[in-house]
């Protein structure tokens, strides 16, 4: 399913995150949304999911509008976000989060079409999850969100704080996704590896869309960022 | 200061009913971070059904039937009156508000019954003693610490082998992502609300039992004292705020028994500097884990 | 001082109602004076709980130690033996007048309050709240049963009965203007910095512990001069300082909006007020030209409805928690 996002507006009090944004992801096709800190990216996010104040425009799945709905039920609509610092329950088994994820699952179906992705987390699905290290619990995250078989797929900076080693996994298990048909949404710090990875990337700022970049960027992604914003 | 066995066993059948009030509380403290006042007053409710089905002729089965309806009918009006419309606010908020809920059932029940209060006596075979070995101990002693160990058997199986018992751990654990996973806050806290009404409508039989005059502040010294107790143990987690019901109930089951009244009567006292103490060395509790995060915001 | 305007919303709310009571007759004035200790009350559980954020259920026990501080002292030297048989070493003789008796028991009220918040302000949230509540539980437990320091389960009859309208409603302007005077002070200001914002309050240097600790301590002396006020109306049984007014006077200043001087004393005079003519109503009165005579309960039970109500429909309380401004006059 495609999600479109229409002149989005988010406003937390006086302050206006987001201003105007306007995007589309297609199945089968990875869209990255980077810039600096407060930019605006998370409370796009948020938005979609129906957690953070929209003031103005349109969230829609296939043409049906999201806004105003239910987190819970824009999760039930298809759309699943991995969120940032990967919010995993610490004190539940790995097993237990993954069947968290079947929560917002409309299709049959269990948990275990996600251990062929990340074989790794099958090992400990025993174990409580906050023993697992912190690559492990990214990977957790995002099975976790897929458990949910949902037609979008957002992520909130999946690869804070991982070693280089293990982002190449991560970005290799979105790459293998986004063949699956999904639609997804990549928020992220790593500039330069998104604008690699993704069909388009949007460079946000100050809440508005200033910059489009493509793969063939990739390498000169700083120069044309830091040009832009010079 | 000597122990009995009857004392011992009431001290345990009243930690066995204090652990099932204490989990009925802490269950909804989880999904809403709310402590209810007015769990007492539900239970108070229960207790008053109870003693009119006896009074009206009633079976003791139809009144017990009559009190889980009553309870649970109550649970779920307040979850919809009060606790959800209040569901965002300060903690403050709602923590009064469920005082006036409570203050304002209190003054129902003696507008509606009387201050003197019923006597629910179709519970009183449970309170004739049995002889156990040769040592007389009352019914209701067995009773409840089986009812209280089924009860928490059964609790313990539906939070870690169902899904709405999962989807209702990780909510109190974290709320926000719950939902963002798809987990339905309103079903969450209605099934916590219900459970947790359950949880009452057993412990007013229970109480009803042991003590069969039924006023409008029936079960209140009790939900203050477990309240103390799920403070004590830890709020967070079922398991904390259980353990915790079950010790002061029994400490206070022990001690009321076994010491002379010009002591006994300072229980509240000890109990309290007791709670004041574990309070400042562990502020989430006993049994909570170090890192748990007591409020929400 | 800065915004004494704010001040005059208060004063007047509480001069009115004591003018009022000067009017009516001498049955019903007893309900106005009662009104007014509970406006002291209130404010008194304001200065703490308005300018910390945090909840305390223990200020009850402040109020029924002022009552035993006053009471203890006031009850005639003769009459001691009839009414606190079992009472010990210097309480026999020792007495004091009206005034200091007012005096010592908001000392009382401090010094008790400094000494519990000393360890109980390391809290905050709801381990604060039911360690409050555990000071309630613990000081009407030992007031209630332990009969060498005073009437135990009996009521402290025969205290002179000094408070009428005029000293009802000075007590209840010292404790406004007292709360006022705090709530503007470096310290008050720095307090309600940390209820706003914690971690910015402590980053600027304030002492969180120390900020609460004194508002603690302020709040306790105003609730035992609410105490002293209170013994000096009417014999007042130690035990009846429990749970229901420790409820209905948090409510009132919930109602009212705990974040604000005039909340806290709308909310005592509305749920005042209402209680007040509910229960008058239940002796049956005459209101122009009608009888209302409602069945017992009834006060309670309005007063129920009525803040539950509140409490959903409004919950930041009618003032909204602002302090009165001129603004409002020129809407």
């Amino acid at each position: 399913m495609t999600l479109t996002v229409d002149g989005l507006r988010v406003r937390y009090g006086a302050v206006e995150a987001v201003r105007g944004l306007s995007l589309e992801v297609k199945p089968g096709e990875i869209v990255g949304l980077i810039g600096p800190n407060g930019a605006g990216k998370s409370s796009t996010l948020n938005a979609i999911m129906g957690a953070a104040p929209v003031a103005g425009g349109e969230i829609r799945l296939d043409g049906a509008s999201l806004r105003g709905r239910k987190t819970e039920d824009v999760a039930r609509a298809g759309i699943a976000l991995v969120p940032e610092g990967r919010r995993i329950f610490a004190e539940l088994t790995v097993e237990e989060n993954l069947r968290l994820g079947l929560a917002a699952r409309r299709s049959p179906g269990g948990i275990d079409d996600v251990f062929e992705l990340f074989p790794v987390i099958e090992e400990f699905r025993r174990r409580q999850a906050g023993a697992l290290s912190g690559g492990q619990q990214q990977q957790l995250a995002i099975a976790r969100a897929l458990v949910a078989d949902p037609s979008v797929l957002l992520l909130d900076e999946p690869s804070l704080g991982l070693a280089p080693r293990i982002v190449s996994v991560v970005f290799d298990a979105l790459a293998a996704i986004r063949e699956r048909g999904l639609a997804v949404l990549l928020v992220e710090q790593r500039a330069q590896r998104t604008v690699a990875l993704a069909d388009r990337t949007y460079v946000l700022s100050n809440g508005e869309l200033r910059l489009t970049l493509g793969p063939k960027d990739a390498s000169d992604t700083e120069k044309l960022v830091a040009a832009y914003f010079a | 200061m000597s122990v009995s066995w009857q004392t011992l066993a009431d001290a345990l059948s009243l930690g066995g009913i204090y652990a099932l009030m204490a989990v009925g509380i802490g269950l909804v403290f989880g999904v809403l971070r709310l402590v209810n006042f007015a769990y007492g007053q539900l239970i108070m409710a229960g207790a008053y059904a109870i003693a009119y089905a006896s009074v009206w002729g009633w079976p003791s089965w139809a009144g017990i039937l009559l009190c889980f309806a009553v309870v649970l009918a109550l649970s779920v009006l307040m979850d919809r009156i009060v606790f959800r419309p209040l569901r965002t606010h300060s903690p403050a908020v709602m923590l009064v508000a469920t005082f006036a809920i409570a203050f304002l059932m209190q003054s129902i029940a003696v507008l509606a019954f009387g201050q003197l209060g019923t006597v629910a006596s179709s519970m009183g075979p449970l309170n004739q003693p049995w002889d156990v070995g040769g040592v007389e101990i009352r019914k209701i002693a067995i009773v409840s610490v089986v009812v209280a160990a089924v009860c928490l058997g059964l609790l313990q199986l539906l939070l870690t082998r169902t899904s709405v018992g999962l989807h209702m751990r990780a909510a109190s654990m974290d709320f926000r992502t719950a939902r963002m996973l798809g987990v339905r806050a309103n079903r969450v806290i209605g099934g916590a609300v219900l459970i947790s009404g359950l949880l009452a409508a057993v412990s007013a039989v229970m109480l009803t039992a042991r003590n069969p005059q039924v006023t409008p502040i029936f079960a209140l010294d009790d939900t203050i004292i477990v309240l103390a107790g799920v403070v004590l143990g830890g709020l967070t987690r079922p398991i904390a705020a259980t353990l915790g019901g079950f010790t002061i109930g029994f400490a206070s089951g022990l001690l009321g028994g076994a010491l002379p009244t010009n002591q006994s009567q300072y229980l509240p006292t000890f109990l309290f500097a007791a709670v004041i103490l574990v309070l400042l060395v562990r502020p989430n509790g006993l049994f909570a884990r170090a890192s748990a995060g007591a409020e929400r915001l | 001082m800065k915004k004494l305007h704010e001040l005059i919303a208060p004063v007047a709310l509480v001069l009115g109602t004591a003018l009022l009571g000067l009017v009516v007759s001498s049955a019903l004035q007893t309900y106005f004076l009662d009104t007014l200790i509970k406006v002291a009350i209130v404010v008194a559980l304001y200065v703490f709980i308005g300018n910390s954020g945090v909840l305390s259920f223990g200020h009850i026990s402040f109020v029924a130690l002022g009552v035993w501080t006053a009471g203890v002292l006031t009850v005639p030297t003769a009459e001691r033996a009839a009414i606190m048989p079992g009472l010990a070493g210097f309480l026999r003789h020792a007495t004091a007048g009206n005034v200091p008796s007012l005096l010592l028991a908001a000392v009382a009220g401090l010094v008790f309050a400094f000494v519990a918040g000393l360890p109980l302000m390391r809290l905050s949230g709801l381990a604060a709240g039911i360690a409050t509540f555990g000071v309630l539980e613990i000081v009407n437990n030992v007031l209630r049963y332990y009969d060498k320091i005073g009437p135990g389960l009996n009521a402290f009859s025969s205290v002179p009965e000094t408070t009428g309208i005029w000293q009802a409603a000075i007590g209840a302007l010292a404790c406004v203007v007292v709360a006022f005077a705090y709530q503007r002070s470096r310290f008050g200001r720095q307090l309600r910095a940390t209820r706003e914002d914690p971690a910015a309050a402590s980053a600027a240097g304030i002492s969180i512990y120390r900020q609460r600790l004194l508002a603690f301590a302020v709040s306790g002396a105003l609730a035992g001069l609410a105490g002293g006020l209170y013994v000096h109306l009417l014999p007042v049984e130690i035990d009846s300082l429990y749970l229901d007014v420790t409820f209905i006077t948090l409510a009132m200043l919930v109602v009212g909006g705990s974040n604000s001087l005039l909340g806290a004393v709308v909310g005592a005079l509305a749920i005042g007020g209402l209680d007040s003519f509910l229960s008058a109503s239940e002796n049956g009165v005459d209101l122009l030209g009608w009888h209302l005579n409602l069945p017992t309960g009834t006060a309670e039970l309005t007063v129920g409805v009525v803040m539950a109500v509140i409490l959903i429909v409004r919950p930041s309380g009618i003032t909204g928690g602002r302090e009165f401004s001129l603004a409002w006059v020129r809407r």
